[in-house]
């Protein structure tokens, strides 16, 4: 690609790696080498986050994320991570009644240790 | 109409703009908006809501069982929808799945075979919710549909694929566009009859409803 490209995608780095283009030409092609690669990483990053979330919310009702998965698999309840995620923080009664469904189906160990509620001094 | 609390759902997934939640009553409040920071924007950008804002006026639609709303063109208020307060739905399309809301739009890997303006039914329904019951699908809400709307079959924003081996005097650039199509999702319907859990049915014991209150 030309001088122009280069250019254009290599707005906001740092120093003459935006200016010249000896230097420009390498970074922009380490950033495309990025982006490539973590078009791939961001999925498994994004999945992490969700299952992060959903054990999070999870947490609160008293279930841990793997039992929680384990019942809704049983329950035969279809719903990727991400519409978990995104449920367990707008839609807590919704999420609470997935919960109970799953805690239902299986009641799971018996060893998970809710933190016992900070108050205030 | 569109007030300052901005979802996280837009931010997460929305490549192109942001939503935000009108304040809901009682089930589908979040009961702590703050206790998940926002997401950085460079997410992925599987999933994508039109803004609450352009609110499209209700669909003068052919299907019959919309018929009696054909008799009126126009509802007497076109900002109150008829359909129920907090609905959404958790629709499969092209094995990905999408928070649904009737009303807005969403963008989905590009339906092979459908025109502009067609009619789609969507009946992978997984989930169905308002503000005050939830209709949890095994794995599917029966005969639940989802009827949505072709606006446009465009293509994803260019991404650069360069590959590159070092000191191997390799290197390939590819411009590639994802064909996507827009789907303004028109209503929700068919769940009425399906087994759902209400604010009832939750045993909302004293530590939960201090959360739900706060």
């Amino acid at each position: 690609m030309n001088k122009g490209k280069i250019f254009k995608l290599a707005k906001g780095f740092r120093g003459r790696a935006k200016n010249c283009i000896r230097i420009a030409r390498e970074r922009v092609e380490k950033a495309l080498q990025y982006s490539y690669r973590d078009r791939r990483n961001k999925k498994r990053d994004m999945r992490s986050l969700w299952i992060q979330r959903i054990n999070a919310g999870t947490r609160l009702h008293g279930v841990n994320y793997g039992n929680f998965m384990h019942g809704l698999m049983k329950e035969n309840i279809q719903l990727n991570r991400k519409v978990l995620s995104e449920i367990s923080m707008h839609e807590p009664y919704s999420f609470k009644s997935l919960v109970d469904i799953s805690r239902n189906t299986f009641p799971g160990n018996k060893n998970v240790v809710i933190p016992p509620r900070k108050v205030a001094i | 109409m569109a007030t300052a609390t901005v979802s996280t759902l837009s931010a997460t997934f929305g490549t192109h703009c942001a939503i935000s939640h009108n304040p809901k009553s009682q089930f589908s409040q979040p009961f702590n908006l703050n206790r998940f920071p926002s997401p950085s924007h460079s997410h992925s950008s599987n999933l994508t809501f039109s803004p609450r804002l352009p609110l499209s006026p209700l669909p003068k639609s052919t299907e019959s069982a919309l018929a009696q709303t054909q008799t009126q063109t126009l509802s007497p208020d076109p900002q109150s929808p008829n359909w129920e307060p907090g609905l959404f739905a958790v629709v499969m399309i092209g094995s990905r799945q999408y928070i649904v809301h009737p009303g807005r739009w969403i963008v989905v890997q590009r339906l092979k075979g459908a025109n502009v303006n067609d009619k789609i039914a969507l009946h992978k329904v997984l989930l169905v919710g308002t503000d005050t019951s939830c209709y949890i699908g095994q794995p599917i809400v029966t005969n639940a549909v989802v009827y949505a709307t072709v606006e446009e079959q465009g293509l994803d924003p260019k991404v650069i694929v360069f590959k590159y081996k070092k000191k191997k005097h390799y290197r390939r650039t590819i411009g590639h566009r994802q064909p996507n199509t827009r789907l303004r999702i028109n209503s929700i319907m068919g769940y009425e009859n399906y087994p759902k859990v209400t604010m009832d049915d939750l045993n909302l014991d004293d530590t939960q409803s201090e959360d739900s209150q706060s």
